[in-house]
Parts: structure tokens; C-alpha cells; sequence
């Protein structure tokens, strides 16, 4: 039971870190120099909405207090009521949570598509010359800015060839060619940064899985390469690409903010920036926790899956 | 692995032996040196408003063309150099100090400092980066104060790991326990152990941070929450040319290069000097570290 | 399914999905035959009568009536009142509304209906409440009339209570619940359905319209911020109307095919203004002095790319109210001398700009560029339109760039504006004579007494600096060619009533 045991340190430690998450977001709306709620009322300011407001966020109370409240609130579900417009935060994040999904899950799709061909690729031709332009084609992904990317991709693909919409969003359930056309863009774009760093680790992954015994073997029995290939490597870098791919994703979830506004992507990361720049402080308070938490989220599910493939993690 | 002083000598030879990190040197030389003298050199001034002229392709009188004001785009860009590398500069330098000494003194002392000090710094890695410096420049408003904070602060907990993790595999070294056995002073040690041994994973770090503070700061002004207009910078230059894009390509063209090969330059130096120093360096650590 | 499985059929997806271009998408309306219009930015409300902004309007067209509604030549005609009578001494209006009309939750309307939404404005002081200065009483004889008495002979009661949406009929259930701000039920041909926070609001068509039923089954409004995203989606049958047209793109635009471009002269204009209640700014020499600084030529130029039209006053040419003024130009040395009478120099300047408004920001950046010689130091502040009018009315600034919407008669374009207290007059300019102007102007019956009245006050207007008028731009609209029965107005309003999607 050693691995429920170290299951339960690892989520513990993972509240903890939450905790410390909710301190920092809690803050966010009271370090604003100003009267945050006064602020975003702005012209439709009258003493009722004020305090309306007011109280809906809980700002009339002691700190402490507020804070106790808050958690409280957030943990069951509640948090808080757009300063723009009095709709309650949950609501509106869960409405814009399925767009930044599955752009995101498009984006890693398209990611792997192109980092474990090429990873493995280059892994297997080390040190040749492939193998060195798969490098620098990383370090170009990784250094280009998305947004450029973004504004480019859609002049020539959208602009000038017209093979695929600008902007735009269709839901997957509903429509899922409609949604299939308005993603491979903004996918793409989040995709190929994705791919350039998926594809280093894929490589290196490989490469330790390669060197390894097992593998000697199965090439000295005579295997064909492919088999030997497919068959060892693959599986058994598996578990390496699943938590690469988890990282991934959940860098993604905080890195789409700029792509989803280049591509009006109704999601997570456009509503923060719309946010903000209304000065929203609530609903930005309660995206950025939602986002934080499924960072959490994820990365907890990578370590525990990583240690579930490696025991010599587990036991440190 | 401790590296001292003679073999880092060597070691930064032996990394501009490679010809893309030489590659890369030479060309952060060339924009550092234009962003010093871009008021200098910049041909135009950086405002100067000619709307006669605006929209005009590259030529010989105006490099990159001009923009929608009829402003001279090579100006711009020379002088957003300096902006960001600033900005990139600050930020990273701030990151860097509180960074290294929080990671250090956690490394160093261990216990309960150690553990209070890394939940802190896993608390701020469980923001994504662009996310919090949102947040941050959201709550001050925008500027370059904010932003050079805002990134600073963002990209802390990297330089504290990195720090922290030398530190500690230094501070088990037979001949460090020795030395406080012997009852050398903290600070000497640490000047004579610890500091040297830190020294060439930060400066890798460092290199890559400045490439994605660049990035960073970038999209920060993209979104209209970094540097300001007028003062010319290459993430809002990239926001003005969205409206033109199919009318004057190179208003969105050059300011993005710009961008792309200077953080191509700081990634391709930094993984250079690291390839020189542990090749074999390709954790999860290192996955995490490319945010 | 192996790795290299999944490829083949993510390709071929790809492939079939590349080949339908020009394809509607639903935006998961179940209704087929929606119109997708894409306006540049979001309504701040969904009240007619408390909101000011241009997007609220664009939707609120379709959804509310006023009394009597101007025709695509600015005229003035029966909506939900069908005939008026004006009695001789020019002092009682009475209109005899239609029957049978029902709000679109189907309860019914009548006249206190009207007497409830005219009183609501008047009674909370809402922003059309000038609008009834010179009304005395209104009440409702019966179910079907309305009678509203004014204090003295009032030419453009008309214009006043039907020229814009501001003064739409509202339904006192919908207001008291407060509901009217996010779920507002008027009369008009279209419905509200829903809203999609950051990304559109629908409406549906109202089948117990009381004119001639919706040819449309709805109407989507999309928000796309980007103006040349929203065109590109447009040539790509993602949508079929947008007024976010960039204007460096109108040339362009003129022999696209694919689309329908409607650009018509308009009643708008566009303004700077330098608020007078800081120094100093208070003193007409260095107002003028801006006014010799600045160079309108290139602002008109990189706002709008020809297709506006240079103007110094607000009323534009084509309009019978029209006033040639053409006192100021570039002239540095000129403007040095005024700085130099007013004993100032050295200035810094909080230009406002908003960035939902990208011609101020520009506008902004040739500005601060024309005045440095000058010794002002400008410093552009750009913020997003909510923040902008709260700036605006709580007079934190010291210039700022804004365009106002078409207006018909020359009261409605000088009044609130630059009279003593006016409700829009927040650079706070006072002058007694244009005020004494302005009152007789708005009683004048006699029409050439009337233009000389608005021309002298016009003219102390411009030389005052009380705005700094820069042009008219034209109303740029564009749809696609299944679009019918729809064509571009003057003063702006978007109605979709009468369209048709083939």
C-alpha cells in the first residue's frame, strides 16, 4: 500500500499548494490601488448597485473573514458575481471551459501528430543530420511568438486562399465540421509550439529507451528494425509521452489566452483578457483560480502517473 | 557535478565551437550593440508622423516600409529593440536575484526554511506564466514598470529551483561538510563552493529566461497591457498591423521577425552552453523549465 | 485504431471539411435562415433608454419602437402612432396610436405604456431627458391616444421623441423587475432570445409584429472586435453583415464581388475637445492655439482614407442646415503667438483615447506628434469605452476624441453639447450668447430666422474651441450577396426587418 500512502502525500502536498493558490487570487482584488467595485461600475454607478456589488462580493466584511468566505464559497462552487454585469462567475466560466478544451485538446492532438514521428525520428538517427535539423526546427517553434504565427497563418490560409474560416467558433457537440474548420488554425498555431517542445522530449525519451538493454536484444536476435521500433521503444516511451503530453496540456490552458483573441475563440483565455481589460476584478479572480486548479490538477495527474511507471520516484 | 573555474573557461570555448550557438552570439552582439545606439542610428524619428507617405512597401528610403502614420518601420523597430531587451533585461535581472537567493539560502539551509520557501515557490509555478503577469499588470495597470515586475516576478520560481538544486547537490560534497567542520564561515563557503558550482546552469537559465521574457513581454504588449504607445514596442507594432495585414505585409512581418530571432538567439546560446555542460540534462525538470 | 489509422482519417476529414468553403456555419441556431451580423464590440446594457453606446443601439434598433421612426430620407413617419394632430396654437400634440399591438411576451400595449416610458426618462433625469425640456404634461385620454403639451411651439417634437432609439417604449413589468438591462421586451420586429457573455446576443423574429412580419427567423449578433477578421469573415460567408469595415479597406472592398458594400454620406461627426474646467485649458487663446496646431488633414486622412469628408462644423454638407466654416488651418506660428498672449508654456496634455475606437487612438498619436512644436507635451492615456465615458463625465482629462451619432435637426446637433449645464456638455462650456442662441433656435417656427440662429451660434461655437471638429465620416456597412431587402441609412440604424437571406 506504499502507493496510496504516497498517493495521499502527493495529493496533501497538492491542497497545499491550492491553499497557497487561493491566498494569491484572493489578493489579486485587493491590491488594486482604488475602489475595485466602484471602478468597474463605472457610469452605470447608483448607491444600490454599489452596494449590490458590494456585498455580493462579500467587501464589506473583515479580511479574514472575507477570506474564510471565499474559500468557503469557492470550494462549493460559488464565485461571486461579474462586477460588469451581476452574472455569477461559475456560470460564465463553465460556459467558456468546453471552447478552451477543446482547443486544447486539438492543439495537443496535432502536437503529438508531429512530435512522435519526428521525435523518434530524430532519436534513431542520432547525431546525423536529421537528427540535427529536427533540433534547430524545435528551437524555432519554440522561440517563434504565437500571436505572429496566429496573424500569418490566417492571412495565407484564411485571407488569401480562403480554404478556412478567420475566426469564429463552432461548438464540438453541435457541430463538429463546423467546429473542425474553425480549429486546425488557432489548433495549429498552439499545436506547433507544442510540438517543438514535445518533440525534444519525445526524442530524449526515446533515446534512454533505446540504449537500453532489452532493446540491445531484440536487435541482436535479428528483429527487422521497424518491429523492433514499434514494438519496444514505443511502448515503452509511452509513459514518458503521456506526461510530456500532461505538461503540455497544461501549459497549454494558460498559453492560449493570446491565440484565442487573435482567432475570437470564445473561451477561458479570451474572457480573462476581455476581463481585464474591463477591469473585471471577480471574474478575473475566478478565472485565474479555475485555470490554476486544472494546472494543479493536471500536473498531479502527471506525477502520479509517472511514478506509477517509474517505483524509483515513488519511494524518494 | 562541480565545474571550476578552469574547466568553465574551456567549456564556453568549447560551446562556440558549435557554429549555431556561435551563430547566435554574433547576432545577440549585433542587436544588443543597435539597441544601445538605435537613437543613433535609427534614420527616422521613432514618432515622426508623415501621413502622406503612409503604408509605403520597403525601399530604399524606408527599410521596412511604413506603417499606417507613415512612420519609418526600421526606426521602430530599432528602437523597440531597445524597449524590449530592456524590459527583458530588468525583468529577467529581477528574477534572477530574488530567484537565486531565495533558492540558494532554501538549498543551503535546508529544514523548515527550505520546505516553507519551495511551497512558496510551487504556489507561483502553479500559474501559467502569462496568466499571472495578466493578473498582476491587470491589478497595477499597465506600463513598463508593471510589466517589467509582472514578468519578474513570474519567472522567480525557475531561477529559485535551478539555484536550489545546485545548491544542494554541492552542499552534500564531502569537502563542503568538511569546511564546516573545520568552521570556515558560511559566507566563505558558499562564495568559494556554492556560488561557483550554481553558477553555469543559472547563466543557461538566464539565457533561456531573456529569450522568453522577450516573448513574454511581446504578447504582454500585444494585448495592449505591456509598454504603451507611443513608445514603440514590437508586440504592440504586431497589434497596430493586424488591421493591415493583406494591405502592407511588412508592418506585420518585421516587428514579429524581430521578435522570433531574438529569442531564436537567446534559446539557441543558451542550449548551446548547456549542451557543452550536461548533455545529458532531458528530465522533467527541463520539460517544465520551457514554459 | 493504430496510430497511422488515425492519421489517415484525420487527413481525409480534413480534405472533406477544406472542400465546403463558402459554407454557412450554424452557430448552433436551430432555426436555419438566421442572419449573422458581426458588430465590433459589446453592449455595456440592453436598456434603450439608460445606454449610450453605439452597440447597444445596433441591436436595440430591431427589438424597440418609438412613436414615429425617421425613413431612409430622414423623414418623419407613423410607427406605433399612426396620425398626430397639432392644435393651432401649436401647444398640444395628440397621437392616435395603433391597436392591436402587443409587446413580445404578447402582453398588450397602450398609451400608458408611452406615458410610463416618457415619464420614467424625465422623472429619473435618464440621458434622452433634454429631449422633453420644453414638454409640459403627458398623459393618456384613452388606450389608444397620447397628448403631450409643451410650453412653447416645438418644431422637431418629431425628431425629439422618434429620431433615435433612446426614447424607445418600454414595458413597465420588464423595467420594474430590473430585468429590462439583460432580457429587455419591446415591440419591434425581433425578439431578444439570448445573450452568449463575449460572443453574441440572438434575437428571434417577432411573428405578432404590427408591421409586416420578419422575413428572417432571427438575427445573431456576433462581437468581433478585430474589424479585418470580421471582413474576412464576411468574404467567407461566416457572416452576412458587418459595419466593422476598416476604411484603408474600402477601396478594395469596392471591387470584391462577393460582397455588397454600402457607403453612404452621414449625419455623424467627429470631435476633439479640451475640457475647460482645468487650466489652461479655460482660456480660449489656448484652445485655439490647439485648433491652429493641429493638422486635420492627416487625421482625416489616417482615420478614415478618403472616405470621409473634412469638417470644421458638425452639421455636414447635403443636409439643409449646413454652415461653410473654414477659420482654421495648420499654422504654428499663429498658434505660438496665442500661447504666447496667454502667458502659457510648457504644457503637458492627458489625451483620452479609447481602444474600442481605434481612430482616437490614431487620431491620439497625430496629435501628440503636431503639438510638440508647440511646447505641449502630450501623453496618450488609452482605455476601453466603459472607462473612457466614466473618465469623460467625471472631467478627467484634458483632450479627448469622440464621434457622435447622425442627427437630423441642428438642435439635436449643438444643444446638449455646448448649452450652459448641457447633458453631454462635459468639456463644461458656458457662453451666454450661444445659450440665447440655442433657446431660440429651438422655438423658432420661422425656417430662415432658425438657420440664422444655428449658423451664428455655430460659428461662436468653432471660434470658441468649444469642440474641435474634425469630420463626417461615412457610414460604411457591408453583406453578402444572399442578403436582400436591406440597404445602408444615413444615420446609421441598422434594421433588419425588412431583409431576406436567399
Amino acid at each position: 500500500m506504499r502507493v496510496f500512502r504516497f498517493l495521499a502525500r502527493r495529493l496533501l502536498y497538492s491542497l497545499v499548494v491550492l491553499l497557497g493558490v487561493l491566498v494569491v487570487v484572493f489578493a489579486l482584488v485587493h491590491l488594486v490601488p482604488g475602489d475595485p467595485v466602484r471602478i468597474a461600475l463605472g457610469t452605470r454607478y447608483s448607491p444600490e448597485a454599489y452596494q449590490a456589488l458590494r456585498s455580493a462580493s462579500g467587501l464589506d466584511r473583515p479580511i479574514v473573514e472575507q477570506f474564510v468566505g471565499y474559500v468557503g464559497s469557492a470550494l462549493s462552487g460559488n464565485l461571486g458575481v461579474s462586477f460588469r454585469n451581476g452574472e455569477p462567475v461559475t456560470v460564465t466560466l463553465l460556459d467558456r471551459l468546453p471552447a478552451t478544451l477543446s482547443l486544447a485538446a486539438a492543439a495537443i492532438v496535432i502536437g503529438l501528430l508531429i512530435s512522435v514521428p519526428a521525435g523518434t525520428w530524430a532519436a534513431l538517427h542520432q547525431g546525423r543530420a536529421s537528427d540535427a535539423i529536427v533540433r534547430v526546427a524545435t528551437q524555432f517553434g519554440v522561440s517563434i511568438p504565437d500571436f505572429w504565427m496566429g496573424i500569418l497563418l490566417i492571412e495565407l490560409f484564411a485571407t488569401t486562399l480562403r480554404w478556412l474560416p478567420t475566426s469564429g467558433y463552432a461548438p464540438l457537440i453541435s457541430d463538429p465540421t463546423g467546429w473542425l474548420r474553425h480549429v486546425i488554425l488557432p489548433g495549429s498555431t498552439v499545436g506547433l509550439v507544442a510540438a517543438a517542445i514535445m518533440t525534444r522530449y519525445i526524442r530524449s525519451a526515446v533515446l534512454d529507451v533505446a540504449s537500453m538493454g532489452y532493446v540491445r536484444t531484440a536487435r541482436s536476435k535479428g528483429l527487422p528494425p521497424r518491429v523492433v521500433t514499434i514494438r519496444h521503444i514505443l511502448r515503452n516511451a509511452l509513459i514518458p509521452v503521456l506526461t510530456i503530453t500532461g505538461i503540455q496540456l497544461a501549459t497549454i490552458l494558460g498559453g492560449v489566452i493570446v491565440v484565442e483573441v487573435v482567432f475570437a475563440w470564445p473561451g477561458l483565455g479570451r474572457l480573462v483578457y476581455t476581463a481585464v481589460a474591463a477591469r473585471d476584478y471577480s471574474l478575473i479572480q475566478g478565472a485565474v483560480l479555475l485555470i490554476a486548479a486544472l494546472f494543479l490538477l493536471i500536473n498531479l495527474i502527471v506525477d502520479v502517473l509517472y511514478s506509477v511507471a517509474d517505483p524509483r520516484i515513488r519511494l524518494s | 557535478m562541480t565545474v571550476d573555474t578552469y574547466d568553465r573557461r574551456a567549456s564556453w570555448r568549447l560551446a562556440l565551437r558549435n557554429p549555431l550557438t556561435l551563430i547566435s552570439a554574433v547576432i545577440l552582439a549585433v542587436i544588443v550593440l543597435a539597441a544601445l545606439t538605435a537613437d543613433r542610428i535609427a534614420p527616422y524619428g521613432v514618432n515622426k508622423i508623415d501621413v502622406p507617405n503612409a503604408l509605403q512597401p520597403p525601399s530604399g528610403a524606408h527599410l521596412f516600409g511604413t506603417d499606417e502614420l507613415g512612420r519609418d518601420i526600421f526606426s521602430r523597430v530599432l528602437v523597440g529593440a531597445h524597449a524590449s531587451l530592456e524590459v527583458a533585461a530588468a525583468s529577467v535581472t529581477f528574477a534572477f536575484f530574488v530567484g537565486v537567493t531565495l533558492g540558494v539560502v532554501a538549498g543551503y539551509r535546508g529544514g523548515w526554511l527550505d520546505m516553507v520557501l519551495m511551497r512558496v515557490i510551487d504556489v507561483m509555478f502553479a500559474f501559467p506564466v502569462l496568466l499571472l503577469a495578466l493578473a498582476i499588470v491587470a491589478v497595477l495597470s499597465p506600463g513598463s514598470t508593471t510589466t517589467i515586475l509582472a514578468i519578474g516576478i513570474v519567472y522567480t520560481p525557475i531561477f529559485a529551483r535551478v539555484a536550489r538544486a545546485s545548491t544542494l547537490s554541492v552542499r552534500i560534497e564531502p569537502f563542503v561538510a568538511v569546511s564546516r567542520t573545520l568552521g570556515t564561515g558560511n559566507v566563505l563557503i558558499l562564495r568559494r563552493h556554492i556560488l561557483p558550482n550554481i553558477a553555469s546552469p543559472v547563466i543557461v537559465q538566464t539565457s533561456l529566461s531573456l529569450a522568453f521574457a522577450i516573448l513574454s513581454e511581446a504578447a504582454l504588449s500585444f494585448l495592449g497591457l505591456g509598454l504603451q504607445p507611443p513608445e514603440p514596442s514590437w508586440g504592440r507594432m504586431l497589434f497596430d498591423a493586424q488591421g493591415f495585414v493583406h494591405l502592407a505585409w511588412w508592418m506585420s512581418v518585421f516587428p514579429g521577425l524581430a521578435i522570433f530571432v531574438t529569442a531564436l538567439a537567446f534559446n539557441l546560446l543558451g542550449d548551446g552552453v548547456r549542451d557543452v555542460l550536461d548533455p545529458k540534462q532531458r528530465t522533467l525538470l527541463d520539460a517544465r523549465r520551457k514554459r | 485504431m493504430r496510430r497511422h489509422e488515425l492519421v489517415v482519417a484525420v487527413v481525409v476529414v480534413l480534405i472533406l471539411s477544406g472542400c465546403s468553403t463558402g459554407q454557412r456555419v450554424d452557430l448552433g441556431d436551430a432555426a436555419s435562415g438566421t442572419l449573422v451580423a458581426a458588430i465590433a464590440g459589446e453592449p455595456d446594457q440592453l436598456d434603450p433608454q439608460k445606454t449610450s453606446a453605439h452597440f447597444s443601439f445596433e441591436i436595440l434598433e430591431n427589438v424597440f419602437d418609438t412613436l414615429v421612426e425617421p425613413d431612409e430620407n430622414l423623414e418623419m413617419r407613423p410607427a406605433l402612432a399612426k396620425s398626430w394632430d397639432i392644435s393651432d396654437d401649436q401647444l398640444t400634440w395628440t397621437f392616435h396610436l395603433r391597436t392591436g399591438v402587443t409587446f413580445q411576451d404578447g402582453s398588450p400595449f397602450s398609451a400608458n405604456d408611452v406615458v410610463y416610458s416618457y415619464r420614467r426618462i424625465i422623472d429619473q433625469q435618464l440621458a434622452p431627458a433634454y429631449r422633453f425640456n420644453a414638454v409640459t404634461d403627458i398623459s393618456a385620454p384613452d388606450p389608444a391616444t397620447v397628448v403631450i403639451r409643451v410650453k412653447q411651439p416645438t418644431p422637431n417634437l418629431l425628431v425629439d421623441i422618434g429620431g433615435f432609439k433612446g426614447m424607445a417604449i418600454v414595458q413597465r413589468k420588464n423595467v420594474e423587475s430590473g430585468a429590462i438591462a439583460t432580457h429587455p421586451i419591446g415591440t419591434g420586429p425581433f425578439a431578444f432570445k439570448s445573450a452568449t457573455s463575449g460572443d453574441s446576443i440572438s434575437l428571434v423574429a417577432n411573428k405578432n409584429y404590427w408591421g409586416p412580419a420578419p422575413v428572417v427567423s432571427g438575427v445573431t449578433f456576433r462581437f468581433i472586435p478585430e474589424a479585418s477578421t470580421a471582413l474576412s469573415a464576411l468574404q467567407a460567408g461566416e457572416i452576412d453583415w458587418t459595419d466593422s469595415v476598416p476604411t484603408q479597406r474600402v477601396d478594395e472592398l469596392r471591387g470584391d464581388d462577393s460582397i455588397t458594400l454600402g457607403v453612404t454620406p452621414s449625419n455623424d461627426y467627429w470631435y476633439q475637445a479640451l475640457n475647460e474646467a482645468r487650466k489652461p485649458w479655460n482660456d480660449v487663446r489656448v484652445r485655439q492655439a490647439v485648433a491652429y496646431g493641429i493638422d486635420r488633414q492627416a487625421i482625416v486622412q489616417a482615420t478614415s482614407y478618403g472616405t470621409a469628408v473634412a469638417n470644421q462644423l458638425a452639421i455636414p454638407k447635403g443636409n439643409p442646415w449646413y454652415v461653410d466654416y473654414q477659420r482654421y488651418s495648420r499654422n504654428l506660428e499663429t498658434a505660438k503667438t496665442l500661447l504666447g498672449q496667454a502667458g502659457v508654456k510648457d504644457l503637458t496634455m492627458d489625451l483620452l483615447a479609447t481602444s474600442d475606437y481605434p481612430e482616437t487612438v490614431t487620431a491620439a498619436q497625430i496629435v501628440t506628434d503636431n503639438l510638440a512644436p508647440l511646447g505641449i507635451t502630450a501623453k496618450i492615456r488609452t482605455v476601453d469605452f466603459a472607462t473612457w465615458l466614466d473618465e469623460q463625465n467625471n472631467g478627467h482629462f484634458d483632450m479627448l476624441m469622440m464621434g457622435w451619432l447622425g442627427n437630423i435637426d441642428p438642435n439635436d446637433f449643438y444643444y446638449a453639447q455646448h448649452h450652459t449645464g448641457g447633458k453631454s456638455n462635459a468639456q463644461k462650456f458656458s457662453n451666454p450668447q450661444v445659450d440665447a442662441l440655442l433657446d431660440a433656435g429651438r422655438i423658432e417656427t420661422n425656417r430662415e430666422k432658425r438657420l440664422d440662429d444655428y449658423t451664428k451660434a455655430a460659428t461662436i461655437i468653432a471660434d470658441q474651441v468649444s469642440y474641435l471638429y474634425l469630420y463626417n465620416p461615412s457610414v460604411i456597412q457591408a453583406w453578402n450577396k444572399r442578403l436582400s431587402g436591406y440597404d445602408v441609412r444615413r444615420d446609421g440604424a441598422v434594421r433588419f426587418g425588412t431583409a431576406k437571406l436567399n
